[in-house]
């Protein structure tokens, strides 16, 4: 299959086949790139991709190997290296580590809500959850990185401004921001043939006028009472929110194209293996094309309890090649510059490799003291590494950063002033981010 | 022991002991006694460990750890003495405490950061705090004596406190003593509000409650010890409301004296009531999910009789319809994935349900049945929650969540920072399952198929997680039970949980109604019932736990008294003195119709039938038996998702794709095209373009459209070969519109 393929290989291949010119010799692709960056000043603006591990992903196993700790925290895998001098990665990051030279790893953000529910809540909101939750918790109490960028960036040609693909992590949502920022979930299978966004496109038999005149005649007779005043909450008030976002989907052109995924190349598509992740990575790139700020690719099953190490050799491997050829795609578009890909999940792993009462095979548990998180594009410097775990990975030492530092830098980035306060439903403040902050070395 | 008695009965003495022996006794700010005398001798257990816990060093995410942190683990928050004891004291070849040179201790060199420490720099070299672990650690790292007074509980002063917007007051945390000594313990407590924006403690540290800028309630939690205490916060709307503003409102029954009551607390008044139709439908939906007919609607809304409103809730909850409806919320509680404990055993709960609602069967009931269930899986569908959760510890953790709102789960392995409950407390419970016997094939997903006995063993233990001792049944209020060979545990547990005295019971179950019927919970999520998520109106709940138990757990009669009060027949609309309220019923909340109620409806009003899988042909929504009959319409409009464990709770914010789905849907819009369906018959009648909309209105809106309205809508219908074409574009209208899929 496609995946399999050689990296380099492929780019090459693909760039030749599009007839881009090899990927070191400038020329068309240089020149696609300075056109891109021309367009920015005018009328683009910054993206992020949020790559969400859902179950919190180890850190040994990805950015922070421990090569030197004793056998039952190293694990089964050896460390690579890669292409930062000194700096090694888990050795089913090849991909990853081939192209290091694009992107940022912190390896130091730790947090301490050690389950899922919670986590999932500091990681993608910014703020710990107010009253303690467990691990089976959906919960919000804070709106989303991404229902924040929708609320305060909109998005052009009634696309919703912020996608999740395949589904909505846990606190994806919106909280006080209301229904109108919650995330467009886009559950269809992108690499299959038959895909397309169900209900976005009006029914085939229904000619076009006819659908018009019946949503002139719902604005005609829709007379049921609306309370305006944000304080009382009224959920009609949300779904007249739907309902307007509905339709300018619906009617835009520039927006039903971005779901066409048979417009892609099939080289492209190859590219990023055919498969379910591989191609929502694509989507996503081509909704952040088409003028999305922001889109959650939700990844499940890093939860690794047991069965952590053969889990990296697959699942792992087709994090690496998946997120190296969305880094590098976006990179040759010159779009990297003004997208923000982000690869996280709630915590890291502990340390010590144990097998559960119950289990067969050995995993890691829960460990929110150390998280690595990569960070690419948006003007994040190239090649480097920030803060450091001990020698066994037990905890974050070295330029500690919290979730709110993650977060501030991700509302920086994309013009968002972290800092601000926002107004719930009933006009009390509340801080964007408690610590607003950002990560100074990614700035 | 006399150094003991000395330090039980006279502090004096023991502090010039003290002074003696150690050299060094410096008064310690932070223990000031409130009229009694002071402790003075610094001891592990009322000294060190709060400050441990404030410090956070025994945090989930630091030392508190259930591996520690760095191989220094301490129990989380403290609930453990003896092992925390030993883990400073005795543990690493004693490195972490020098008393001979108690600067030296590595407990101090790396909470200062003197030497590196993952988690930074928690004390300052020379702080009180410090001067008070240096002293202890000087002094031998003296215990507290185990028969020295113990905290018997924590209370706040004020325990409840009305403020004006940005005022702030002073809060005193206050620890009584077995010995009936009060000490302030302010200082070394952590706060946490409920609602930050309304009213928190400020960062100084004295308990300072800060009010925000705006009217509200919130709850301040506080900690100590494992002792918690909560200051009920509210902050009226500004301007005042006459006495007679409230005595002159209508009181149907004692709710409504309740929620009055709360009103006037928050200076809010109630919006009036709301017109014959709105409470027609509303009636309706929350009583039986369907929506009324078209003659129904005509009929009440003819009804000149005074008590209509009583009429009709005592004849909605007659109909057969009630029991698919009520059985159809507990299904989302108790339904199993078919995938996992097998269809016929999935069906088989199912089916029980709906007879026990058929029945009207006593809550209690319901619940013993439930719980000792005995005997095949393939016969008695009570039996399936033992199936779907073989555990003792699964089982206990679900049993106490869905029926005394407590939630001990996160006590399986650690003492809970925000509840009461132990570990021990926890496999107490859980112990109750102990016995419980499985014959026969087991789950064996993903089919499952194989018949189970459940029945009662005559032994059967359960070892507690941490001692890994043996734990004897017992109820979160009494003591460790020994029962003999021929008794079953759970018939205890089911005793004490349906004993008069137990207060979780009713409670949960009230409040579960309620929130089925006013739209939302008076304890919200519906199943966490604790001091630090307290109710909007705690009087009310009591109310209703009270009147339940009153009537025999009789779930009709709970219904009926709530839906006869006033305050269920209130109008939506927001009036100037209560915009603001979301959580006090001053007016009826809006909600969406849950999913298998809005597909149910839809099929309705366009007269059409679905066709589900693995039921039969006219089948409605409520009628499914499990969430993996596939409807892309429930789905799309939010069903539990069955791969969660356990799976969460319905949303019911409306979202863009239900939108999409209700406008474009191939599935939708084949329906309304049927030539069997309610368009095409009106079309083919030889009704006028008036009569239509007329009873278009009455079958979506379950009333009748105002002359504006028939006016628009007649306008945009047509004769002759355009005529079908155009009523079913005015059902689609209707249909996507807010005030058909609202609950108003």
């Amino acid at each position: 299959m496609t995946t399999h393929r050689n990296c380099e290989g492929l780019q090459r291949r693909d760039c030749l086949k599009l007839g881009l010119g090899s990927l070191l010799g400038g020329g068309f692709v240089d020149s696609l790139r300075v056109r891109g960056h021309a367009e920015d000043q005018i009328t683009r603006k910054t993206s992020c991709i949020l790559i969400w591990l859902d179950g919190g992903p180890s850190h040994f196993e990805t950015f922070d190997p421990k090569p030197n700790a004793p056998a039952e925290i190293r694990g089964e895998f050896q460390a690579i290296q890669t292409r930062i001098p000194g700096v090694l990665f888990s050795e089913n990051m090849t991909k990853l580590a081939s192209i290091s030279d694009k992107l940022t790893i912190v390896r130091s953000v730790r947090h301490d809500q050690n389950n899922h529910g919670a986590g999932n809540h500091y990681m993608t909101t910014g703020a710990p959850t107010r009253i303690p939750v467990s691990c089976g918790a959906f919960v919000s109490f804070h709106p989303s990185m991404g229902s924040v960028v929708s609320f305060e960036r909109g998005a052009r040609d009634g696309l919703p401004p912020y996608f999740s693909i395949p589904e909505m992590s846990r606190s994806g949502g919106p909280n006080f921001l209301g229904a109108r920022h919650a995330p467009f979930v886009v559950s269809d299978d992108p690499n299959q043939q038959s895909f397309m966004v169900r209900d976005v496109t009006i029914p085939k038999d229904l000619d076009d006028g006819r659908a018009v005149n019946r949503r002139k005649m719902r604005s005609r007779l829709d007379q049921f009472v609306r309370f305006h005043d944000q304080a009382a909450g009224d959920p009609v008030m949300g779904a007249d929110e739907n309902y307007q976002q509905a339709v300018s989907l619906m009617t835009s052109a520039a927006a039903q194209r971005a779901f066409e995924m048979h417009r892609e190349p099939g080289q492209i598509r190859d590219a990023y293996g055919r498969n379910a992740f591989g191609q929502q990575a694509l989507l996503a790139r081509r909704l952040v094309e088409a003028g999305v700020p922001f889109v959650t690719l939700y990844n499940g099953g890093w939860d690794h309890h047991s069965n952590i190490f053969p889990a990296f050799r697959t699942q792992g491997q087709k994090l690496d090649a998946v997120v190296a050829r969305l880094i590098e795609d976006l990179d040759q578009r010159g779009m990297l510059e003004t997208t923000l890909v982000i690869v996280m999940g709630e915590f890291g792993r502990t340390p010590m490799i144990t097998t559960l009462p119950g289990s067969t095979t050995p995993g890691r548990d829960h460990w929110s003291s150390a998280i690595s998180v990569l960070v690419a594009g948006c003007g994040t410097p190239r090649g480097q590494v920030i803060g450091a775990t001990d020698p066994r990975g037990y905890a974050a030492v070295e330029k500690v950063y919290a979730p709110e530092n993650l977060v501030s830098s991700v509302y920086t980035k994309l013009g968002i002033n972290p800092d601000k306060i926002l107004y719930t439903a009933a006009g009390r403040p509340t801080h964007l981010v408690s610590d607003p902050r950002p990560i100074a070395e990614l700035m | 022991m006399i150094f003991r008695q000395q330090r039980c009965d006279s502090c004096n003495v023991l502090v010039t002991l003290v002074a003696f022996c150690a050299g060094l006794m410096s008064y310690h700010s932070n223990v000031q006694a409130d009229g009694n005398t002071a402790s003075a001798v610094i001891t592990f257990e009322s000294d060190i460990q709060p400050q441990l816990t404030r410090l956070g060093c025994n945090a989930g995410a630091c030392h508190g750890k259930s591996r520690g942190q760095n191989g220094f683990a301490l129990s989380l928050l403290g609930f453990d003495s003896d092992f925390d004891y030993d883990a400073i004291a005795r543990e690493g070849r004693g490195r972490r405490v020098f008393p001979s040179s108690a600067e030296e201790s590595l407990l101090l060199r790396k909470a200062t950061g003197q030497l590196p420490h993952g988690g930074g720099k928690r004390v300052d070299v020379g702080s009180s705090t410090y001067e008070e672990i240096q002293t202890w650690i000087r002094n031998g790292m003296p215990r507290t004596p185990a028969d020295s007074p113990k905290i018997v509980r924590v209370v706040t002063e004020p325990s409840s406190r009305s403020l004006i917007p940005l005022e702030k007051v002073p809060l005193h945390v206050i620890a009584e003593y077995s010995n009936g000594r009060r000490r302030d313990v302010t200082e070394a407590t952590a706060f946490q509000s409920n609602d930050r924006t309304i009213a928190a403690i400020t960062a100084s540290g004295d308990g300072i409650i800060q009010a925000g800028p705006v009217p509200g309630e919130a709850a301040i939690m506080a900690r100590y010890m494992n002792h918690i205490a909560v200051c009920a916060v509210t902050i009226p709307l500004p301007g005042t409301v006459p006495d007679s503003a409230y005595e002159t409102l209508p009181r149907n029954n004692a709710v409504d004296e309740l929620v009055w009551k709360k009103l006037k607390l928050l200076g809010m008044l109630p919006s009036p009531p709301t017109n014959d139709a709105t409470f027609h439908r509303r009636a309706f939906l929350r009583t039986i999910g369907r929506l009324p007919s078209v003659e129904e609607t005509q009929a009440y809304l003819a009804d000149q009789s005074f008590d209509k409103r009583k009429t009709l809730i005592d004849q909605l909850l007659e109909r057969p319809e009630y029991a698919d409806f009520w059985a159809n919320k507990w299904a989302d509680l108790l339904r199993p994935n078919p995938y996992r404990a097998g269809i016929k055993a999935v069906w088989n709960i199912d089916a029980w349900l709906r007879d026990a609602f058929r029945r009207n069967m006593p809550y209690d009931q319901f619940v013993r049945e439930l719980i000792t269930a005995q005997g095949s899986t393939w016969n008695n569908g009570a039996t399936v929650i033992f199936r779907d959760r073989p555990e003792a510890i699964e089982i206990g953790s679900s049993v106490s969540q869905l029926f005394l709102g407590v939630r001990l789960e996160c006590a399986k392995c650690h003492h809970h920072p925000f509840e009461v409950w132990s570990q021990d407390d926890f496999f107490g419970f859980a112990a109750f399952f102990s016995r419980v016997g499985h014959k026969g094939q087991g789950l064996s997903p993903p089919i499952s198929g194989g018949e189970e006995s459940i029945y009662s063993k005559p032994s059967g233990q359960l070892n507690h997680g941490r001692t890994g001792l043996p734990v004897l049944p017992k109820t979160l209020t009494g003591v460790p039970l020994t029962l003999g060979p021929d008794e079953d545990p759970r018939e205890a547990l089911a005793a004490w949980m349906t004993d008069s005295s137990n207060p979780y019971f009713p409670k949960v179950m009230a409040n579960r109604v309620w929130a089925e019927i006013m739209g939302q919970g008076l304890v919200d999520p519906v199943d966490d019932i604790r001091a630090t998520n307290p109710a909007s109106n705690e009087a009310l709940l009591d109310h209703l736990a009270f009147e339940f138990r009153q009537q025999g757990y009789d779930i009709k009669k709970l219904i009926r008294h709530i839906m006869t009060s006033h305050v269920f027949g209130l109008s939506s609309t927001p009036t100037e003195r209560n915009i603001s309220d979301i959580k006090n019923f001053s007016r009826y909340y809006r909600q969406r119709m849950r999913a298998e109620v809005l597909l149910d409806a839809v099929n309705d009003v366009l007269g059409v039938e679905e066709d589900f899988a693995a039921l039969p042909p006219g089948s409605r929504a409520m009628q499914l038996w499990t969430y993996r009959s596939s409807s892309l319409f429930l789905d799309t409009f939010g069903r539990p998702d069955l791969n969660q464990d356990p799976p969460c709770e319905r949303s019911v914010e409306s979202t863009t794709p239900q939108v999409l789905h209700l406008m474009n849907s191939p599935a939708l819009n084949r329906k309304l095209g049927l030539d069997t369906a309610r368009p095409a018959k009106l079309a083919a009648s030889n009704k006028s373009s008036q009569e239509i909309v007329v009873e278009a209105y009455l079958l979506a809106y379950n009333r009748p459209p105002n002359s504006e309205e028939q006016q628009i809508a007649i306008a945009f219908l047509s004769e002759g070969d355009q005529r079908r074409r155009g009523i079913e574009d005015l059902f689609w209208t209707l249909l996507n519109t807010p005030e058909f899929s609202f609950i108003d």
